[in-house]
């Protein structure tokens, strides 16, 4: 082997590096629960559609009456690895071009991410029905 | 409004916090992110909020980033360092044996010269050895009034170290102690940690019947009782009363268990002084005040020349350091330049490597990671490879420091070297992150220029070329001076192996008794015991001969002597006594140059018959002429002379040995103590056990210590000669290692770097062979630049060596350009190998890519 095929072999290896950095493992729906409250809650907020990071956010707050307030960088931190997992994906379309701030990064749930998202609800189900077994269903819901 | 561009600022500085790939990937989002909840706040109290809420979302996110990118750039490094094994595994070695033989010179250098004395202020203590100097001390009142009247010393104590048989509630064992002015302890701002110390008056006849145990022994034979006061302790059968017990560690000076008020008499001269210097006086001031006293309390003292230097008040941290302190630094320097021989190498794989990869950085840098993330990247791999070096590092430490136990003066030898001690532990770890920075920012440099599409070989890499081309001459230099240095070390250390002692260490076991406090110290029984003994060692199989003397080579502590004469004439010096048994020099191998030794009848009878060695008898005359003639000292009746013997040295040191020695049947062998010397067939060791039982069933109450044979004794007096060359060796053996790598990598990186110019060449007529040939004079033109300074440095080093080892000195031209001659050999080969790879080069594949 010459030192330029040794070059070119290395280059190949290089690119498959480089791509697989952003490879996501393939893991079952079920592998990823329990999940953490922030990534559920904003699988929930992107399973009605698709959102911009801050809409992810207010959304998650409106819903859960200001528990849980995703700051910035907690709220980053989990699309990146939301992303990384291939749970949600970035998307290109943008909504309505009237309302839209071209700097804003819009993402939507993958189909995996809605598999996962039903598994961890199934899991809450059952921690449900066997907390109601177990204590009696409470009064007020 | 005026200030959110500050806020702004502000956020955005603080963002720089997130590590590089987040950064890039989410700063604008964040950014946008602010903004809008800036806009949605309004009023100090919410502006609070919102910063309180910001800096605890980044106090939240910024370690879980920093740990996930972290966490995939090991990752990273981990599949690149798998792919290269070999690279790898020789960058961590080179640092592991850089900062693991650093750690273990530190830990002796620490122990000897950095680690603080267990004392009050040790800096201001002084140490006076008594063949210099010993104050006033016929009784207690006359020392301490010269202590009182003293203009430069704050407090001064006397104290005189022996050995003794010990016996607490079990049988006698022997234990080194010391006798002590009373204010040995307040001199040294040492207390006691249970009881008192010693008060006034308490080292005068009738009120010195007690004594200060150490930690160790209190934890020995009391088990650590608080009630040990007030108990009774047997020095060689004399009863103390324990008054206290000194602090865990202090066992000053040299191993001591037992501390006892002195008893002053005024023919000693054995006295030891430690002092402390008064507040105010500086060392200068107090070693003219010294100067002073000295000649006006003994102005007839003899010349003052090279053979007796004019007598010196050390510091007592000098004192104990002794000959070590300047080898142990020698050594610092010697193990330093081969960790930064080990880093400059390092750090030129790194480059080379790093220029390697240029495709890759290319690559990643198109696919959008900034230089920030590259370097980040970069500098994780550096850092991973400091900690897995600094890991393994910790291996080769221990295994050093275990080395340097061995070396340690008698006098620190409770101050145990401790790969625990938190600035051993401490050192390799600053070490490495500074090896791991120095060799991580010369690639990680040469990184920023990599990340932007440039083709290799480009201009550029010229001055990177000079620069590691320069690194690698002067590690070839240092290894010359390495090579040079362990030739040195290496022969004197053979000169010294090879010395003729005048008796043959081979086959000889020795077991020393003491008989002091036991039934046998009355003087007519002492014989007897030994008789006794020696008669049940002698029946024991395989051994062939068995004797005893009161001074054993490499084993006495002290002397008598005087001056002996012949036919009353007296010698031009003082003559060492030796009383022996019968069957000594048979059982020691010595050489009887005529006569022979005594018999057991002349032991046995107390005749009047002397063994003079040669050099006392060639001061009379041909040496074998001496037997017959008498042996005189003052007006005590004569000695035949019966043999005249090579003579046996006593010490290691050249300087020292080979006095005038003088042989007499012993007449009480149990004086101090004596040993027992048996020569046997086989392995001496294997006989150890049952020479030491035989002596031990003549009476148990006796203490019998020292068992071992003559070669362990002597291979203790040259553990640290020893470990001196080993570690030189080591050094040299490493630098040559990393010299023929580094010449390997340079010229392999080169021949990559070059292909196109090659294929070009090639193409134009130019054969393989003479291609290699030209990388090979390129080659050696580096390493002759680095031999050439490398020779003339090796010459000077010889002076240095000298402190690590008698009779290392700086070694000829000859040598040294040989060893040279040696390194420019090995280091053709290895370029040679480094170009093989030009034979094979495919010339139209090259011409294609161009």
């Amino acid at each position: 082997m010459t030192a330029l095929d040794k070059t070119n072999r290395q280059q190949e290896y290089y690119v498959l590096t480089c791509t697989s950095m952003r490879r996501y493992d393939h893991h079952a729906a079920s592998d990823l629960t329990p999940m953490s409250p922030a990534f559920f809650h904003i699988l929930l907020s992107l399973g009605a559609g698709e959102r911009h990071g801050y809409a992810i956010k207010r959304e998650v707050a409106a819903r859960t009456e200001g528990k849980l307030k995703l700051g910035p960088g907690v709220l980053y931190g989990s699309i990146n690895k939301l992303l990384e997992l291939g749970l949600i994906e970035e998307t290109e379309d943008r909504p309505d071009p009237h309302l839209d701030d071209e700097r804003r990064r819009y993402y939507r749930i993958t189909s995996f991410g809605r598999k996962a998202a039903q598994a961890e609800a199934v899991r809450m189900r059952e921690l449900v029905q066997l907390a109601a077994a177990t204590f009696g269903a409470p009064k007020h819901a | 409004m005026r200030d959110k561009p500050f806020r702004l600022k502000l956020y955005r500085w603080l963002l720089r916090l997130y590590p590089a790939g987040f950064r890039e990937n989410y700063a604008g989002p964040l950014e946008r992110a602010f903004r809008d909840e800036l806009a949605e706040s309004s009023g100090p109290w919410a502006l609070a909020l919102l910063w309180i809420r910001l800096l605890a979302d980044l106090a939240i996110s910024i370690p879980a980033q920093v740990a996930r990118e972290v966490y995939q750039d090991v990752r990273h490094t981990l599949r690149l360092w798998a792919n290269r094994p070999w690279h790898t595994g020789f960058a961590i070695a080179a640092l592991a044996i850089g900062i693991g033989a650093n750690t273990g010179v530190f830990s002796v250098v620490n122990a000897l010269l950095l680690r603080s004395l267990p004392f009050h202020e040790p800096s201001r203590l002084a140490s006076l050895r008594a063949q210099d100097f010993i104050p006033p001390h016929d009784s207690s009142k006359q020392f301490h009034d010269w202590c009182e009247q003293s203009t430069y010393l704050a407090d001064a104590a006397l104290v005189e170290e022996y050995d003794v048989n010990l016996g607490g509630k079990r049988d006698a064992v022997r234990a080194h102690v010391a006798q002590t002015s009373w204010n040995f302890f307040s001199t040294l701002g040492t207390q006691p940690v249970l009881g008192r110390g010693f008060m006034p008056e308490e080292d005068t006849a009738g009120h010195n019947e007690i004594a200060i145990i150490g930690h160790g022994l209190w934890q020995q034979l009391f088990a650590g009782d608080r009630r040990v006061l007030g108990s009774t302790i047997r020095v060689d059968g004399n009863p103390l009363t324990i008054v206290g017990v000194a602090p865990p560690g202090f066992d000053y000076p040299s191993s001591t268990v037992l501390w006892k008020p002195a008893a002053f008499s005024p023919g000693n001269n054995g006295w030891g002084t430690v002092a402390r210097l008064k507040p105010g006086i500086e060392w200068p001031q107090a070693q003219a005040a010294f100067d002073a006293e000295l000649d006006r309390l003994s102005p007839n003292r003899g010349k003052i020349d090279n053979a007796n230097p004019r007598p010196r008040m050390r510091s007592l941290q000098d004192a104990l350091a002794g000959p070590a302190k300047n080898a142990s630094l020698l050594l610092m320097a010697g193990v330093v330049l081969v960790l930064a021989i080990a880093c400059t190498n390092v750090a030129n794989l790194l480059i080379a490597r790093t220029a390697d990869r240029a495709a890759e950085l290319s690559m990643r840098s198109a696919l959008g990671a900034s230089r920030a993330r590259l370097t980040q990247q970069l500098l994780t791999e550096c850092l991973l490879l400091s900690f897995a070096a600094a890991v393994a590092g910790l291996l080769v430490a221990f295994w050093t420091t275990s080395l340097a136990a061995q070396v340690q003066p008698p006098p620190l030898a409770a101050q145990t070297y401790s790969i625990l001690d938190g600035r051993v532990l401490v050192f390799p770890a600053i070490v490495s992150i500074l090896s791991g920075l120095l060799f991580a920012v010369l690639p990680s440099l040469y990184a920023g220029r990599t990340y932007v599409f440039e083709t290799r070989g480009s201009g550029k890499a010229r001055g990177s070329r000079l620069i590691r081309e320069g690194l690698a001459g002067a590690q070839v230099m240092l290894t010359v001076i390495l090579l040079t240095a362990s030739v040195s070390v290496g022969r004197a250390f053979v000169h010294l192996m090879g010395t003729d002692r005048g008796y043959d260490v081979k086959g000889v076991v020795t077991v020393s008794v003491s008989l002091d406090g036991t039934t046998h110290q009355q003087s007519e029984r002492q014989l007897p015991y030994f008789e006794e003994a020696l008669a049940r060692v002698r029946a024991l199989p395989g051994v062939r001969s068995a004797s005893a003397t009161e001074f054993l080579p490499l084993y006495a502590t002290g002397f008598v002597g005087g001056g002996f004469g012949l036919d009353g004439h007296r010698a031009k010096r003082n003559s060492t006594m030796i009383p022996v048994l019968s069957g000594y020099f048979q059982t020691m191998g010595g050489r009887f140059l005529s006569g022979r030794e005594f018999t057991d009848a002349e032991v046995r009878s107390g005749a009047k018959v002397a063994v003079v060695n040669e050099r006392f008898a060639a001061g009379f005359g041909a040496p074998e002429e001496a037997v017959g003639r008498q042996l005189t000292q003052g007006k005590r009746p004569p000695w035949k002379i019966v043999g005249v013997v090579k003579g046996m040295d006593y010490e290691t040191d050249p300087s020292l040995v080979n006095g005038n020695q003088v042989f007499l049947p012993s007449e009480a062998p149990g004086g101090f103590f004596s040993t027992i010397v048996a020569r046997v067939d086989g392995r001496a060791e294997d006989h150890l056990a049952a020479i030491r039982d035989a002596i031990r069933s003549v009476d148990p109450k006796v203490p019998v210590f020292g068992v071992k044979t003559m070669e362990q004794r002597l291979a203790e007096f040259f553990a640290r000669p020893k470990f001196f060359r080993t570690a030189v060796w080591m050094f040299a053996g490493f630098a040559l290692l990393l010299a023929v790598i580094g010449s390997y990598g340079i010229v392999s990186y080169a021949v990559t770097q070059r292909t196109q110019e090659m294929g070009v060449r090639m193409a134009l007529g130019t054969t393989p062979v003479r291609l290699r040939g030209m990388l090979l004079r390129q080659g050696l033109l580096m390493v002759a630049a680095g031999a050439i300074p490398g020779i003339a440095g090796a010459r000077l080093t010889g002076r240095f060596l000298e402190s690590l080892m008698e009779g290392a000195k700086s070694i000829d031209l000859a040598t040294s350009a040989g060893l040279a001659l040696f390194l420019v050999l090995v280091a053709s080969t290895s370029i040679w190998a480094a170009t093989r790879r030009i034979a094979g080069l495919d010339i139209m594949a090259i011409l294609r890519a161009e």
